[in-house]
């Protein structure tokens, strides 16, 4: 069992990944997940999360995420939002987070004591490929480095989910995996 | 039968898909809205042929609802907390004049404080309006329970409305896979609708829901809990053919490693899950830790429930709704009520109010208070187990401070 936390903004479609992920696992790899979004009643702007729990087999758990396995962070600003993406964190949790840069990420390092993490420039694989600044599909390719997901699931899962944009999607994902580094 | 992914709000609207109604009203409300907006899409790309009446509000959904179907239609509507309450006049309508509407209702908080998020306090409020009720805990089950609820709510001994109660976010907004029937399988289930008893048609009227003499009144209340009655049995056979068809088991009460348990707890709706999970923790530490999840709350399933927690001495009943004024939850009153006479102890919980999370550290704590009184270490439990210590200060309001 994966217990995964996404932390971001409204806006950024971090519930709308959390979604695409379930059906990544759920569909392109035979497994199992539920997904809990919770944000406040503001919409854009505010900080959004949303709880995945992934399994092998049906997953009983239905709740939040108290000490997560892997935590998403869409957005480098949610550290001096008052966001703690260290809740519950051991130096075992693994972080994915959207980075513009070493430094950003070594200061999320330092504040969490954090160990594992993935970085990539998830808003400029976004804009190359989609056009859009929203991240989702990029930090999702992100994501497979974990290891949690294949990136060719996701690739599947974002290309079926978006419609007429579903491959520029799809790139943003790929393009995003290519990036990302141990960091 | 494929496999297909739903959100619990997908799942509601592929099952109505299914369901092939002639008319939809329904008026968009968080956190039920996905499913007044996926249906007005299915209608206009030609997926469910139906009839999409724009409504101002929850009260005029239902009576278009009540109206189309009595012309002899299958109608959809969904809604979801105070939407419901809303309804509720109409709600009572609805049954009252014996129009077996299926709705889904996404569990929400009532007012006040506002809040958009998960508890039962909406439909407990409707558990005597007249509408059979199903609480369902995963996002599969949303659409099997909708499928037989169109059997039981339509059979003729029932004519009866349902309730289709999953939890706003926790299962409204969960996506998960779902083993879905084809067309042809589903509607061979479902079945056309038929209409029977009393009818709308312009070319031979009839009064509906006419004022009604004392002297017949009672009778037609007998009536209703005639159905109530048969929709015991009715879902039954449903869920058994059901079973049959479609390879999932369903049933009123469903018990979970019960049999050698000397502490229980009683659930209903998303929470059910996480209570299983702790059950499973728990007996693999060797403590005899069962639990028993309400499906169908109405009609209410006294003699399973009594059947199935009669040896169990200490039991905890979960309520997602307060209860206000009540010596516990409803749904404890009702547990506590169906085993009157016998010698369990039955101690009433509240919360996971307003989307407070119920969690298997909610789980464990609960378990921790039973098993401490079935030792002997105490006999008393924190009946609001969640509730914060400062609650009686918060937002205490000093009036005339400047005066």
């Amino acid at each position: 069992m994966q217990k995964i936390k996404f932390y971001g903004i409204g806006g950024q479609g971090a519930v709308t990944a959390a979604k695409i992920l379930s059906i990544a696992v759920s569909l392109h790899q035979s497994e199992y997940a539920i997904t809990v979004p919770a944000y406040g009643h503001e919409r854009r702007g505010a900080p959004v999360f949303a709880h995945i729990i992934v399994d092998d087999k049906p997953v009983l758990l239905n709740c939040y995420v108290y000490e997560p396995d892997i935590i998403v962070v869409f957005d480098e600003n949610l550290i001096d939002m008052g966001v703690n993406v260290g809740e519950g964190c051991t130096e075992d949790t693994i972080m994915v987070i959207n980075a513009s840069n070493q430094e950003i990420v070594d200061r999320y390092k330092k504040e969490y004591g954090l160990k594992k993490v993935y970085a990539c420039n998830a808003t400029e694989a976004a804009l190359k490929n989609i056009g859009l600044n929203i991240p989702n599909s990029a930090m999702l390719g992100a994501l497979a480095k974990s290891g949690v997901v294949k990136i060719e699931a996701i690739e599947k899962a974002v290309t079926e989910s978006f419609g007429k944009v579903g491959e520029k999607n799809g790139n943003a994902a790929r393009y995003a995996y290519e990036h990302t580094w141990e960091a | 039968m494929a496999i297909k992914m739903f959100d619990g709000n997908g799942a509601a609207v592929e099952a109505i898909r299914l369901a092939r109604p002639g008319v939809i009203a329904a008026y968009p409300i968080t956190p039920q809205s996905s499913i007044a907006e996926h249906l007005a899409d299915e209608v206009a790309e030609g997926k469910i042929n139906a009839e999409y009446i724009r409504v101002e509000s929850e009260h005029s959904a239902m009576s278009m609802a009540v109206g189309a179907q009595l012309t002899g239609v299958r109608v959809a509507t969904a809604t979801a907390s105070v939407g419901l309450a809303l309804m509720h006049e109409v709600c009572g309508v609805a049954a009252g004049c014996r129009v077996p509407i299926v709705m889904p209702v996404v569990n929400r908080s009532l007012v006040a404080p506002w809040s958009l998020w998960c508890d039962h306090s909406d439909t407990m409020a409707e558990r005597d309006t007249g509408w059979l009720q199903f609480y369902c805990s995963t996002v599969q089950e949303i659409l099997d329970l909708q499928l037989c609820a169109y059997r039981i709510s339509e059979h003729e001994n029932v004519m009866t409305p349902s309730m289709v109660c999953f939890d706003g976010f926790y299962l409204s907004h969960s996506m998960q896979r779902v083993d879905t029937p084809s067309d042809e399988d589903a509607w061979d289930f479902v079945k056309p609708y038929v209409r029977k008893n009393m009818y709308l048609d312009t070319k031979d009227v009839m009064f509906i829901n006419d004022l009604c003499p004392t002297v017949e009144h009672t009778e037609m209340k007998y009536q209703q809990k005639v159905g109530f009655d048969e929709a015991a049995k009715v879902a039954k056979e449903v869920f058994a053919e059901y079973e049959e068809r479609f390879g999932r088991k369903l049933q009123a009460v469903e018990t979970y490693c019960l049999e050698d348990a000397e502490v229980a707890v009683v659930t209903m709706g998303s929470m059910s899950g996480t209570g299983k999970y702790v059950v499973n923790q728990l007996r693999e530490q060797g403590i005899k830790a069962g639990l028993l999840r309400i499906c169908m709350f109405r009609p209410f399933p006294a003699e399973e429930i009594k059947e199935a927690l009669k040896n169990i001495p200490i039991i905890g009943v979960v309520d997602r709704s307060s209860g206000l004024g009540a010596a516990q939850g409803p749904v404890c009153s009702e547990v506590k009520a169906a085993l009157s006479g016998m010698d369990n102890k039955v101690f009433g919980y509240v919360g996971g109010i307003a989307g407070r999370d119920i969690s298997d550290g909610s789980f464990r704590k609960i378990f921790g208070e039973l098993l401490d009184i079935h030792a002997g270490k105490a006999d008393a439990v924190t009946t609001w187990f969640d509730v914060r210590p400062d609650a009686m200060d918060m937002r205490e309001v000093e009036t005339n401070v400047n005066v």
